[in-house]
């Protein structure tokens, strides 16, 4: 079970740092029917929506009834799902809240989905819970105007704080208070990526009593390799390829190519779990432009490989080069090619490109000792040159 | 020995078409009322869907066949926006001649989602007026039922031998090729009924030679497999998994069949494998992590070692 799950406040008491809202949700709930029918609780991720529409529903002593976007997208799948739900009385418990989760997930694609929500809205006999992260799009612009808006600000960084140390206490990690500190400010007012690297981060046995070490002179990837592969993790080892001079992607190369050489089984397994989280963490760098995730990869690649052994080991291995990156290049000029024929190929055959590609030994078999048929399908010397390989 | 011989000798009347005769009278009844409903083509690959599509185009508009037809693969555009984007331009003209609608092929419809043939659903709709679709898919009930019931439905099934023969005698006799009975049947066992597989062997078959034993056709035919990914799981749980890696690198590479292809064949095979139940499901719950790392954008080749790592562990047994 994730953290995020299991941490997950179940009611108003539980909720940190949105008394404010808490008390406006309250407010909408007993004029429920006298103004608006529904109430828009929109901010950045990790502060708490989804949480607070489930407290809400547990205050009430209500039933939740939870509809996604990709449920909306239909008008017809949505109105069998909601007027039932709408106009009959829940069986088990008196009240109803129907939440509509991450609301801007909508797509353009149909059109449907978003007047019959405001029709819904307009007919409802039990509250509705709108969350987004985005309300501010045009095309909700009508939407807006029919239900009561709340805005959820991105939670202290104290807060965030308390929360981490109260679920370290109950998790018995031992951590450094510095440590929580740091994550909870980086953590940008975003509740549930606090508690998600924390949760990643005690996976590492010893990680939180790390204290960071004087650098180490410059060395060469084959040493480091070496210590890491061999050698018992020791907390100066997280540092170890600050003093290698290769950007860190190569080194992701070099320990997928090496890691084989040394590790067997359950070691293999779990040095490899660990460069895919490496190999994710690289990912979200990219896609938030967050770079101090960096030091996540430098853990993993480093004392977490190393911990990945059950005992030290002897003996000399030589390691090799990378050779992915070489062999997808010359791979990928062939795939070019393979690509621009089977296009070329399924047009004039009447087929998909899809099953071309499926077929293509048959289909090069035929063409390549063919220069009739490589000249009706105007194929491009190139291309003539990819088949005869 | 001139052209694809899929093409050279794909039927262009009624009459040539074979194995599927109920569908072809009544398409050709329809055809020769000049007033064709929308229609849904339904069978399994190398049945005459298609051919018979392109038989309607030519003989309702002759000579003007081209401009009144428009083929789309729904598999391959990216798409519905796309596609309804090419009909609406496609049937925005007028028909050329005397028949007053275009005609739309629209391909494996079967690959577009319920949510996407909803909106084709409306395309057609909208553009009844002036266009004709006919759809093909392999699996009828894959298609939605508003569809369906605006569509004429059309079943088409697996090719007989006799009639795969009968093809393959014709062609064997236009190229002037020596084929014995033994081949036709490695042939015919080789192609499951689908007729377009069975040429393209036949012919791959005679660039080598024109005499054609059971021999050839079948090392043509074993060499033309697509690799299997069964080989590097066996690596992978026999505990060798320096060879599994070598062997998932050349399928992904010199076959370039992307990571989401190979997760998915991953995904079927873990049934066959030699291990417990229990790790069975914890090797599909991995594979389905894997899987959803590598939509969000994470490097296949990283997340699938790491993938078969675990498998190697539940060869070992453990979890």
């Amino acid at each position: 079970m994730t953290w995020t799950e299991k941490y997950r406040p179940k009611k108003f008491e539980e909720i940190k740092g949105q008394d404010e809202a808490i008390f406006k949700i309250r407010n909408f709930i007993k004029n429920f029917g006298k103004i608006k029918n529904a109430l828009i609780l929109y901010g950045p991720p990790g502060t708490g929506k989804t949480s607070l529409a489930y407290a809400t529903a547990d205050e009430l002593n209500s039933e939740i009834f939870e509809l996604n976007a990709s449920d909306l997208r239909n008008k017809e799948k949505l109105r069998g799902i909601l007027k039932p739900a709408v106009e009959q009385k829940s069986l088990k418990k008196e009240n109803k809240i129907i939440l509509v989760d991450e609301v801007d997930g909508i797509s353009e694609l149909e059109e449907g989905g978003l007047p019959e929500l405001m029709g819904i809205i307009n007919t409802t006999s039990y509250p509705i819970i709108i969350t987004a992260n985005d309300i501010w799009n045009r095309k909700f612009s009508s939407l807006r105007k029919k239900c009561e808006l709340l805005q959820l600000k991105e939670i202290n960084y104290n807060i965030i704080k308390s929360v981490i140390s109260e679920i370290s206490k109950k998790e018995n990690l031992v951590i450094n208070d510095n440590f929580i500190t740091e994550l909870s400010i980086k953590a940008k007012g975003d509740l549930r990526a606090a508690i998600n690297d924390l949760q990643t981060l005690s996976k590492l046995k010893d990680y939180f009593s790390v204290i960071l070490d004087e650098r180490n002179k410059e060395t060469d990837i084959f040493n480091s390799l070496r210590r890491i592969f061999k050698e018992k993790p020791t907390n100066d080892m997280i540092n170890i390829f600050d003093s290698v001079n290769m950007p860190i992607d190569d080194i992701i190369l070099w320990l997928e190519e090496n890691i084989p050489a040394e590790y067997h089984g359950e070691e293999l397994a779990k040095a490899y779990d660990l460069l895919s989280k490496t190999d994710i963490f690289k990912g979200r760098i990219y896609k938030q432009q967050y770079w101090r995730f960096l030091i996540y990869e430098n853990i993993f690649l480093s004392y977490g490989i190393a911990s990945a052994k059950k005992n030290p080991k002897t003996g000399f291995t030589s390691y090799k080069k990378p050779s992915r990156i070489l062999q997808i290049w010359l791979n990928n000029q062939k795939t070019v090619h393979k690509k621009s024929i089977c296009e070329k190929y399924a047009q004039y055959v009447h087929v998909g490109q899809k099953r071309a590609m499926n077929e293509f030994p048959v289909i090069k078999q035929i063409i390549k000792s063919n220069p009739e048929i490589q000249k009706e399908l105007k194929l491009k010397e190139e291309e003539i040159e990819f088949l005869k390989i | 020995m001139r052209g694809i011989w899929t093409e050279k000798y794909r039927p262009s009347k009624f009459s040539e078409l074979v194995g599927q005769d109920n569908s072809v009278k009544r398409v050709e009844a329809l055809t020769n009322s000049m007033n064709i409903p929308h229609m849904l083509f339904a069978g399994p690959a190398g049945t005459g869907k298609s051919t018979l599509a392109l038989i309607v185009v030519k003989e309702l508009y002759k000579e003007n066949w081209k401009e009144n037809y428009l083929e789309l693969n729904a598999s391959d555009e990216r798409g519905i926006n796309v596609i309804r984007e090419k009909v609406k331009n496609f049937a925005r003209t007028k028909s050329l001649g005397n028949i007053p609608f275009k005609i739309i092929f629209l391909d494996e419809a079967d690959a577009l989602t319920p949510e996407a043939q909803q909106a084709l659903r409306r395309t057609m709709e909208n553009y009844s007026a002036t266009c004709r679709f006919i759809l093909s898919c392999n699996y009828s009930s894959k298609i939605i039922d508003p569809i369906q019931s605006r569509c004429a439905i059309f079943r088409f099934k697996l090719l007989e031998k006799k009639d795969i023969e009968k093809v393959i005698l014709k062609i064997a006799e236009k190229e002037n090729l020596a084929i014995k009975q033994d081949a036709v049947e490695i042939l015919y066992e080789g192609c499951e009924g689908d007729c377009r597989r069975c040429i393209n062997i036949l012919q791959s078959t005679a660039s080598i030679s024109p005499s054609i034993t059971s021999e050839l056709v079948a090392t043509i035919i074993s060499n033309t497999k697509p690799r299997d990914i069964k080989v590097v799981l066996d690596y992978a749980i026999s505990g060798d998994f320096q060879k599994a890696k070598e062997k998932l690198l050349d399928i992904m590479l010199k076959e370039s069949i992307s990571g989401q292809d190979v997760i998915k064949a991953i995904q079927k095979e873990i049934w066959n494998l030699p291990v417990e139940p229990v790790i069975k499901v914890k090797l599909t719950e991995k594979t389905g992590e894997t899987e959803f790392r590598m939509t969000e954008g994470s490097d296949p080749f990283i997340q699938l070692q790491a993938l078969l790592a675990s498998f190697v562990l539940a060869g070992l047994g453990e979890e």
